[in-house]
């Protein structure tokens, strides 16, 4: 299995983001059992696995949600911590959460710069927590990032994101991780609540970020969305990697089978 | 999407309860149907009856309006602070007890000698430490904060007891006794009222020319200048009546100096804001990085202050620090349910500390009203019951995610 990972490592770009045996347990759940994982700027890397294989955990331990029982993290090949959800920002690391993580009573602009909420100059003398918001630039930045990605059914950033549609909070969620200075975007499941045209402008979304040279993860259950966005493709199967393909090299019906029966085809790989 | 005629009458009340002033119009409308009942309705009542000689007219006198706003000042003072933790979905049952605690320990440090504002400070220092000791332990060892504030509840009315070994403990200091006492003459206090006014307004207005120039939407004219008469209005009223009986007294300056600086920081810095996080979605606001567990220890920390607070403001209205007062009365429920009908959400993330001011007006009016009525203790209790029951139910329906899909 090893073997098999780095041969396809060396095919690929040089990895911007990358973790080594990533460990994670939760009481007795075995989460996460020695995880590698890795993504280039400028390529879309799928995470892909059955239900409960470990997807979600893996993102927020690299989004700092969860801290990894053991395992290392390189950016750039540089040893670095993530210990927290602030350390995975400023490593400039963005999350859209498979369950969005948004707060409802609060209007959509204030849940697109919450936690960076930004403040008015010129009242250093307080701490930050304590500084006047500044609500106007707030509203002007979630406008813009609203626009960018065409959410066209949203009349107001001052509307309580608890009165949105299903489709509308994931565009938000997308637009808050899309809208920030980052260099690493990983997204889960983020078109799992949407119709087939929205679906088509998060396909976009993320297209534009492979363009941008960001590297962006993608988690989803949908083969035709990620043979359509993916350059490789990585299998989970009960918290261990399986192996990763080059979304060129492979098609859905081997990634299906690796996902349910992980080693069982070791024959197809050679392809 | 919707189409605005297709709003239900709930849908509209939602939308109404989201809104920045709407959020005043339930808690505005049972404070004037208190009123009309109190002041207009029974004294009508009596007139037609041709009872005349009856003491039921004295309700919306100037006089009654006064004692109304200073019994009503402990109890808004409590919810004001309630009010923080409630934002983060919290609760505390010991706010009384510790305003019993610093009450009683500030009447026995002036007693001993200690100057008035030293007292005052030590006991607000020691309100601060007993609400942080159980923010600590609601967040970093996890205890539902109803259970470590019932403990404190208990331990504190105890504490109180130890203190005030006979119950009651008359206070005389005059800095102690001034908050209650001194008076803003009356031109000051109207031309205090005015530049409070004129600067809401200016604040106001300068804010939608911004949302203009900054190509953000504006709110109607009706919505801006609505809010900037009403408030006017009733700032002035209020000035205008305390002025006809005596003035405004410096405590409630004093209230509402302090509420409007906790009104502030809640909405608008992004301490504030976070509190609102946590109360909305805690996990979300852990992830995107808040500190979570401190924040909670900064909101206890408050709510100890603020009963601190309303322990000096106690003291120095009744002049005398005693056990039913503060820690084993009904003040506890009384500001608890002040927050609760001023429109605060018991469920976290809604509210604000200006409602609880209104909260405690209504409370505070019910009890005046039903004792100018001569109404038996137990009439009191039932009826307020009745209504903090009724505001929760206005908060569970009205409560924007109770139907998830709309
Ligand atoms: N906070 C948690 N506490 C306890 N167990 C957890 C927690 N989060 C995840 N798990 C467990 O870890 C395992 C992996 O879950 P994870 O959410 O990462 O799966 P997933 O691959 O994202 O699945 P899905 O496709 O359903 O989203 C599951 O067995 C799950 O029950
Ligand atoms: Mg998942």
């Amino acid at each position: 299995m090893t073997s098999n990972k780095e041969m396809v490592g060396q095919a690929a770009p040089p990895a911007h983001l990358s973790v080594r045996g990533i460990q994670k347990r939760f009481g007795g759940v075995h989460a996460l059992k020695g995880v590698n994982f890795e993504v280039a700027r400028g390529e879309v890397m799928a995470l892909v696995g059955d239900n409960g294989a470990g997807k979600s955990t893996l993102m927020k331990v690299l989004a700092g949600a969860h801290i990894a029982d053991e395992g290392q993290f390189y950016l750039d090949d540089k040893p670095v911590t993530v210990a927290s959800p602030n350390d995975a920002t400023d490593l400039g690391i963005q999350i859209v959460y498979q369950d969005l993580a948004l707060c409802q009573n609060l209007d959509v602009a204030a849940n697109l710069s919450l936690g960076d909420e930004p403040v008015k100059s010129g009242w250093g003398f307080l701490p930050r927590l304590l500084r006047p918001l500044d609500i106007l630039e707030m509203e002007v930045k979630a406008r813009k990032a609203i626009d960018r990605l065409e959410v066209r059914t949203l009349q107001s950033v001052r509307a309580k994101v608890g009165g949105l549609s299903g489709g509308q909070r994931q565009a938000i969620a997308i637009a808050r991780a899309v809208g920030a200075e980052s260099s690493v975007v990983m997204l889960d499941e983020p078109t799992a609540a949407l119709g087939v045209a929205q679906t088509r402008q998060v396909l976009e979304v993320v297209k534009r970020l492979r363009e941008t040279n960001h590297a962006v993860v993608y988690i989803s259950h949908n083969m035709r969305d990620i043979f359509e966005v993916s350059d490789r493709i990585c299998v989970l199967r009960h918290g261990a990697n399986v192996t990763t393909y080059k979304t060129s090299e492979t098609d859905p019906d081997t990634i299906v089978a690796a996902m349910t029966r992980g080693l069982d085809n070791e024959a197809k790989n050679g392809n | 999407m919707e189409t605005e005629a297709k709003l239900s009458f709930l849908d509209r009340f939602r939308a109404l309860r989201e809104t920045q002033f709407g959020s005043f119009v339930p808690v505005l409308l049972a404070l004037a149907a208190i009123w009309g009942y109190f002041g207009l309705a029974l004294p009508l009542f009596d007139l037609l009856t041709g009872e005349e000689e009856t003491f039921r007219a004295i309700f919306l006198s100037p006089r009654n309006i006064y004692n109304l706003f200073m019994q009503s000042a402990v109890i808004a003072t409590l919810a004001v602070g309630i009010t923080v933790v409630l934002l983060l979905g919290d609760i505390d049952l010991s706010a009384a007890a510790t305003a019993g605690v610093c009450a009683a320990l500030l009447g026995v440090l002036v007693l001993a000698g200690v100057p008035g504002w030293t007292a005052c400070l030590i006991v607000m220092a020691l309100g601060t430490f007993m609400g942080v000791a159980q923010g600590i332990l609601v967040s970093y060892v996890g205890i539902p904060s109803f259970v470590v504030t019932l403990a404190g509840l208990l331990g504190f009315q105890g504490l109180m007891q130890k203190i005030l070994p006979t119950g009651n403990l008359n206070v005389g200091n005059d800095f102690v006794r001034g908050f209650a006492r001194v008076l803003i003459p009356d031109m000051w206090g109207l031309a205090l009222g005015v530049l409070v006014v004129v600067a809401f307004a200016v604040a106001n207005l300068r804010q939608q020319a911004q949302r203009g120039t900054r190509g953000l939407e504006r709110d109607t004219p009706f919505a801006v200048w609505g809010q900037v008469i009403a408030f006017g209005v009733m700032v002035i009223a209020v000035i205008l009546i305390l002025n006809s009986y005596r003035s405004l007294p410096l405590l409630l300056v004093l209230l509402v100096g302090i509420t409007a600086l906790l009104g502030w920081i809640t909405t608008s810095t992004p301490f504030g804001r976070s509190l609102f996080a946590v109360g909305g979605n805690a996990e979300s606001a852990r992830r995107v990085g808040m500190k979570v567990k401190r924040i909670r220890v900064a909101a206890f920390g408050i709510v100890g202050l603020m009963a601190a607070i309303g322990g000096i403001f106690g003291a120095s209205r009744f002049g005398s620090v005693s056990y039913t007062a503060f820690a084993g009365g009904s003040l506890l429920l009384e500001a608890i349910g002040a927050a609760v009908i001023g429109g605060t959400s018991l469920f976290g993330g809604r509210g604000s500390v200006w409602n609880a001011i209104l909260g405690a007006l209504v409370i505070g009016s019910l009890g005046n009203g039903l004792d100018l009525t001569g109404a038996s203790a137990a009439d009191k209790l039932m009826v307020s019951g009745a209504i903090l029951l009724l505001a929760v139910a206005i908060d569970a329906v009205s409560r924007a995610d109770a139907g998830s899909e709309r």
